[in-house]
């Protein structure tokens, strides 16, 4: 088994950095605006630059750097707040004809995939896999209920990557807002100064950082478990679910609080950001709901470290 | 981490097991025999050239990697620190002695410190200079070919059952406060050093008052330049950043805890087991926070705020878990197994964390750093 590195190859990185550039020349923060209009128009809204990435030719279940390059690849996508689902599409399954995966929950399945018709597979953090045969009307963020006729059970091995790449997604949507943060607070000024001369201002910056950069190393790690096959994955998928959704909180709590009135605007990207943040971290379970199921499959044993 | 680091984390747990009692909590407990249980692991660490073993071979040390060094730093922290104070020396006076001292300095202190012999104090905060550590009065004032150092030390770990003190103290007067400042090594042993300890929840023999009155020193004593302390200043801090591994005492109890109540873990209310479980989550972030700041510092990239993010997560950390844990050991009773360990080991824990995010740069400190770091990119 390989060593942990602690930072995505520097191959992925750069991929990354070049779907960050192609994104921006693509429409940069007014696709999701566009798409926002018109849902139907994701697909040929944003196909165009993912095919030119050869996002559809990376293979993140048995190519590690194929694994790595799909999640610089959503984070990149969160970056923008890409209005399609990159991060289910690169999930999708091996052994069945489909596009894309969408973990469920099984009492409500739902995913933010409304006006992208394609073949979608569905499966339960149990490992149950439906294809999806029809959905209702779309509502905020792209979500739509799902109709599901049940495929298989075998599904359990396909739920870690599909819980983690929408992490990354969702990093990289911290990442932005914490980028146009702290461009707010240096030039925002009240009493005469800076807002980032404040130290009221600085240290709420540092919560929301200390979050992002958390979240930031255990999705490498969750990504390196599941590279390595490893049986505990999906733990680590769900410990870094649980991260993932409590950073997202404090992230859009501080950047939304720093921004003031402003941020609240149509014209603010933080605003779009936080909208579109929700499905992410809601879907397919919320922070409460992914504790549980993580407290659930840790057991006794707990996560694996230096004394388990 | 690699196989090196792998077969030195199992050498030293067995070492551990065989040679620290089960129960042993520090060596600042009332009981004098926790302290006799320190000198005697650092002997046995010294004598398997284990004690030093960051340090270059050109010193009598191991010359380990970064990542044995680090193994060490978390085995050390997880099982209560049996080098007792002396872990000090090791980590940082030695290896500044190393970077800054001359030949004479290193002769007269290295080898006591390898040999697991000495025991080092830190002189640095005082009354009225905590967090603002360059305000410090302290001072040597010239007298004849050296100095008289009058002043008061406060908060002085170790310093009942110290040697020496690595002590700071202001041999000038300059246009900035940083300057002016002056390292001196002396032995505690003068009579000109009074000593007087502050029982605290930290531990009753951890925390001391020192007051210095005209101690004598020379230039022999001054380590780097005259006036010019204030950047080895810099430089201790930075190794103490990351010295000690926090986040593997607070796993290795959490790790622990269904074991203790065996069959009765299930029973505790979901909620405490997801409170557990996110701790452990946040122990396995603090430790790759750590090992990140290990990388960069040994391929010389880190930048202030890379170690400030780490510490502001794993002092909260070792805060966060101390509650949910006593919360856990309110449920164990007299009979679980390991319950006395547990009991001990966690309540200690719960006292000693109190001052994890005040001690070695308190947290408003570590903002100042990070929040420095992330708004110098927009400029």
């Amino acid at each position: 088994m390989s060593e942990m590195v602690l930072d995505l190859s520097e191959d992925a990185q750069e991929y990354g950095r070049q779907a960050l550039r192609a994104f921006e020349a693509a429409g940069g923060d007014q696709l999701v605006q566009d798409a926002e209009a018109k849902p139907a128009i994701r697909d040929s809204l944003v196909g165009p630059v993912l095919n030119e990435l050869g996002a559809w030719e990376l293979d993140a279940r048995t190519d590690v750097d194929g694994l790595e390059a799909a999640a610089a690849l959503c984070r990149s996508a969160g970056y923008w707040a890409l209005p399609y689902p990159v991060a289910e599409r690169l999930a999708k399954p091996t052994d069945l004809e489909s596009d894309g995966l969408i973990v469920v929950a099984s009492n409500r399945p739902a995913g933010a995939v409304g006006g992208v018709e394609t073949r979608w597979t569905a499966v339960t953090s149990g490992g149950t896999r439906s294809t999806v045969v029809g959905h209702g009307a779309t509502g905020p963020a792209f979500v739509t209920p799902l109709e599901l006729s049940e495929i298989d059970k075998n599904g359990a091995g396909d739920v870690a990557l599909a819980l983690a790449l929408p992490c990354w997604t969702l990093l990289g949507m911290l990442d932005r807002a914490i980028e146009l943060t702290i461009a707010h607070v240096s030039l925002r000024k009240q009493f005469g100064q800076p807002l980032s001369t404040f130290q009221g201002v600085q240290f709420q910056l540092t919560d929301a950082e200390v979050e992002r950069s958390g979240l930031e190393i255990l999705a490498k790690y969750a990504l390196w478990s599941i590279g390595s096959d490893k049986p505990e994955a999906i733990v680590d998928a769900l410990a870094l679910r649980m991260s993932a959704i409590e950073a997202a909180e404090v992230v859009f709590r501080v950047c939304h609080q720093l921004h003031g009135a402003v941020g609240f605007c149509d014209e603010t990207t933080l605003s779009w950001l936080s909208r579109y943040s929700q499905p992410l971290r809601r879907l397919p379970l919320g922070l409460s709901a992914t504790r549980d199921e993580l407290t659930r499959r840790a057991g006794r044993s707990g996560l694996t470290g230096l004394y388990a | 981490m690699g196989p090196k680091a792998a077969e030195l984390r199992r050498e030293i747990r067995e070492l551990v097991k065989s040679e620290v009692p089960e129960g042993f909590l520090g060596a600042f407990t009332d009981d004098p025999a926790d302290l006799e249980t320190a000198q005697r692991f650092c002997r046995t660490l010294a004598e398997r050239n284990m004690l030093c073993l960051s340090w270059p071979e050109e010193f009598g040390g191991g010359g380990a990697s970064v990542w044995e060094q680090t193994v060490v730093r978390e085995e050390m922290w997880a099982h209560h620190e049996p080098r007792g104070a002396q872990y000090m020396g090791v980590n940082w006076v030695g290896p500044i002695i190393m970077r800054h001292g001359t030949e004479e300095q290193q002769n007269k202190h290295l080898p006591p410190i390898a040999r697991g012999e000495v025991i080092w104090c830190q002189g640095f905060s005082e009354p009225e200079s905590g967090s603002d550590l360059a305000s410090l009065r302290t001072t040597a004032r010239p007298d004849g070919d050296g100095w008289l150092i009058s002043g008061q030390k406060i908060w002085t770990s170790y310093a009942t059952m110290a040697q020496w003190c690595f002590l700071l103290a202001r041999t000038h007067k300059g246009e900035k406060k940083q300057q002016g400042l002056t390292i001196f090594l002396v032995p505690m042993d003068d009579p000109a050093i009074q000593v007087r300890p502050i029982r605290a929840m930290l531990g009753p023999h951890h925390l001391n008052e020192v007051f210095f009155d005209d101690l004598r020193v020379s230039r022999a004593d001054v380590l780097g330049e005259v006036d010019n302390g204030w950047s080895i200043v810099g430089e201790v801090t930075s190794f103490e950043r990351v010295g000690i591994a926090r986040y593997a005492r607070c796993e290795r109890l959490l790790a622990a805890a269904p074991s203790v109540l065996a069959d009765r873990w299930e029973d505790l209310p979901a909620e405490l087991r997801g409170r557990w479980v996110r701790m452990l989550t946040h122990c396995r972030r603090a430790r790759l926070l750590a090992y990140r700041v290990v990388s960069l510092q040994s391929s010389g990239r880190i930048q202030p705020g890379d170690a400030a993010g780490y510490r502001i997560a794993v002092t909260k950390l070792d805060q966060d878990s101390a509650e949910v844990l006593m919360e856990i050991a309110a449920e164990v009773t007299p009979e679980d197994p390991g319950a006395e360990w547990f009991l001990g080991e966690v309540e200690d824990h719960w006292r000693y964390s109190q001052a994890s995010t005040v001690s070695s740069g308190s947290i408003e400190m570590q903002r100042i750093l990070l929040s420095r770091a992330l708004l110098a990119v927009s400029k």
